[in-house]
């Protein structure tokens, strides 16, 4: 299991744009949206949505600017 | 068996195997929603590409790469028995359903009409094509008494089939050399990311796999139950168009929903080595290549076109309300998702706006966005090659004949030959594209009921299962579209998808060696 999840994390920081704020986001999007699909719709779950959503949305402009 | 048969028969065998890949993961789907009985029907579904798949590939382990050639019939063979094979699911839960094959330990389907359409091999070949290709024309009369396994069935397809299943054979069983690049450009598609073939169909599916995740999230904020979101940002992002609901997006009749889909459809638009680039940080490609500068400036005067004719045809009330609609039915038909808006339930329905407005959807379908991403269509740089193209060689008339003239195209400067090697390319693509659509409308004409649909309902119909689209002008159906019709549109669906070439040389290939013909 552990060797599985180790080649997924070597797959995701091998083949996108080598930054380290993408893969983060993906690798965390299967766990935001299982939190989304077991707890349903609670203010916490919003946050979390919306932070995902939001960081993706902010860091694009945000890396084309440094 | 000669060497090419070898080579093509053990490359749809490794497709195949990717195919059973997809099955088997699928009956996790029929696991988690409680549905036991559609396990066996998937696995079984699964066991038969596999089996075939694996027999092939290994018998043939050792045949030589693929050439030009064997590249496009493997593409063509491929997406075909893909479909072919696709359909099982479909098949097999209709049939454990209406033969109540299940054991009672395993539960029992609902029986509905709905499901009872895919007991005719026929109906779900047609499913399977629709969503393979990412067409989105449909089969089914209410996508919401479906069985989840189902209903994930046809948005994984879509999802996938955004992408291309070559690329995804591509990507898992990864294989350098020149047969993979070889493959690449077979499935329509030709921009390289890295220099290597193998890491660029794993990029590809990094960005699919990370904006699919930001797709469902947004969807989800936007209001939609999470299972509705996940199956659409599936089939926005891949622009598809299956949808879970009866009345594809116009069941939430909600303009916030509308108005985030666009984004999600318009990124499944643009080609993966442009959104490579901007995730790198270079944002100038939003407007320094030509066919991403194009999608916007299109999207958005074909948006306000649809508007005014259907604001001053009275199809609406408010210009708010044509905006909304209009803005969606453009991108929806201009990115060939096919997403539907403007349906009899909540407003008026796509077949019954103005002729006008219709065939300008029509037109939108016709061409479709950027080469390179998940749209059909002619694509924009081909319209845009064409253009510069004529207008190159009108142009022409007014230089003296020992003038030095290139064609600049996105930033490259043609020479002559490359120019003409080009333009000839988009012009065959293009008159192919118009043949088949006309083909497509008599075959209709014939086979519809005399007065039933409209002519523009008819190109209407055409041009959205060539170009891959899934827009319906209420023509599809199990009942409605007669056995010629279905049978005309899993061909237009095929050559839409490939670019018709392809299908031609595969075609000519089987007709050769069968003798038909010489």
């Amino acid at each position: 299991m552990r060797a599985r999840l180790s080649l997924v994390v070597d797959w995701v920081s091998e083949t996108g744009p080598n930054d380290p704020v993408f893969d983060s986001l993906l690798l965390t999007g299967p766990l935001v949206v299982a939190l989304v699909v077991v707890l349903g719709r609670s203010p916490i779950t919003t946050a979390v949505a919306a932070a995902y959503v939001g960081f993706f949305a902010a860091y694009v402009p945000y890396k084309a600017l440094q | 068996m000669k060497e090419a048969t070898k080579t093509i028969a053990r490359d749809v065998g490794r497709i195949l195997q990717a195919l059973a890949g997809l099955m088997f993961a699928s009956a996790l789907v029929s696991l988690a929603w409680g549905e036991y009985y559609a396990v066996p029907a998937m696995v079984a579904a699964g066991l038969l590409p596999f089996a075939l798949g694996r027999t092939l590939a290994n018998a043939f382990r050792e045949a030589a790469d693929p050439g030009k050639l064997h590249g496009m019939i493997i593409a063509a063979l491929g997406w075909f028995s893909v479909a072919v094979f696709g359909s099982l699911p479909f098949l097999f839960i209709a049939w454990t359903a209406e033969l109540a094959l299940a054991p009672a330990v395993l539960g029992a389907p609902a029986r509905t009409g709905t499901l009872a359409a895919f007991t005719s091999p026929l109906n779900a070949l047609f499913e399977s094509m629709s969503g393979f290709t990412g067409t989105g024309l449909t089969m089914v009369d209410d996508e919401a008494v479906l069985p989840r396994t189902l209903q994930w069935w046809r948005t994984f397809s879509e999802w996938v089939g955004g992408v291309g299943v070559i690329v995804l054979t591509t990507a898992i069983l990864a294989r350098p050399g020149s047969g993979s690049l070889t493959l690449y450009e077979s499935e329509a598609r030709s921009d390289r990311i890295h220099p290597s073939i193998v890491s660029t169909v794993q990029t590809i599916w990094w960005i699919f796999i990370l904006f699919t995740f930001v797709a469902i999230l947004l969807l989800w904020l936007a209001g939609m139950p999470i299972w509705d979101a996940i199956n659409h940002a599936m089939t926005g992002l891949s622009t598809g168009g299956f949808s879970v609901t009866d009345e594809s997006i116009a069941t939430y009749d909600s303009a916030v929903i509308d108005f985030t889909l666009v984004p999600v459809m318009l990124a499944g638009s643009i080609a993966f080595p442009v959104h490579y680039l901007i995730l790198r940080g270079d944002l100038r490609n939003l407007y320094r290549d030509l066919q991403t500068r194009w999608v916007f400036i299109y999207m958005s005067a074909g948006s306000l076109l649809l508007w005014a004719l259907v604001y001053t045809s009275g199809t609406y009330d408010s210009p708010f309300e044509a905006f909304r609609y209009g803005l969606f039915q453009f991108v929806s038909a201009a990115t060939c998702t096919g997403f539907q808006t403007a349906v009899d339930a909540t407003n008026v329905a796509l077949g019954r706006w103005p002729a006008q407005a219709q065939l300008t959807v029509t037109f939108a379908m016709v061409i479709g966005a950027a080469a390179g991403s998940t749209v059909g269509g002619i694509k924009l740089i081909r319209a845009l090659t064409l253009m510069r193209g004529i207008q190159h060689r009108i142009s022409d008339v007014f230089y003296p004949k020992t003038a030095v003239r290139r064609l600049k195209i996105n930033g490259r400067r043609l020479s002559e030959e490359e120019a003409a090697r080009e333009i000839e390319e988009a012009a065959i693509i293009a008159v192919l594209w118009f043949v088949f659509l006309v083909v497509g409308v008599f075959v209709l004409l014939a086979a519809l009921p005399a007065g039933e649909y409209s002519l523009e309902n008819v190109f209407f119909e055409v041009a959205s299962a060539q170009g891959n689209v899934g827009l319906s002008a209420g023509i599809t159906g199990p009942e409605t579209l007669p056995t010629a019709g279905k049978v005309m549109f899993l061909f237009n669906m095929w050559i839409g998808r490939l670019e018709i070439i392809p299908v031609l040389v595969t075609l000519r290939s089987l007709f050769r060696r069968g003798g038909v013909y010489r």
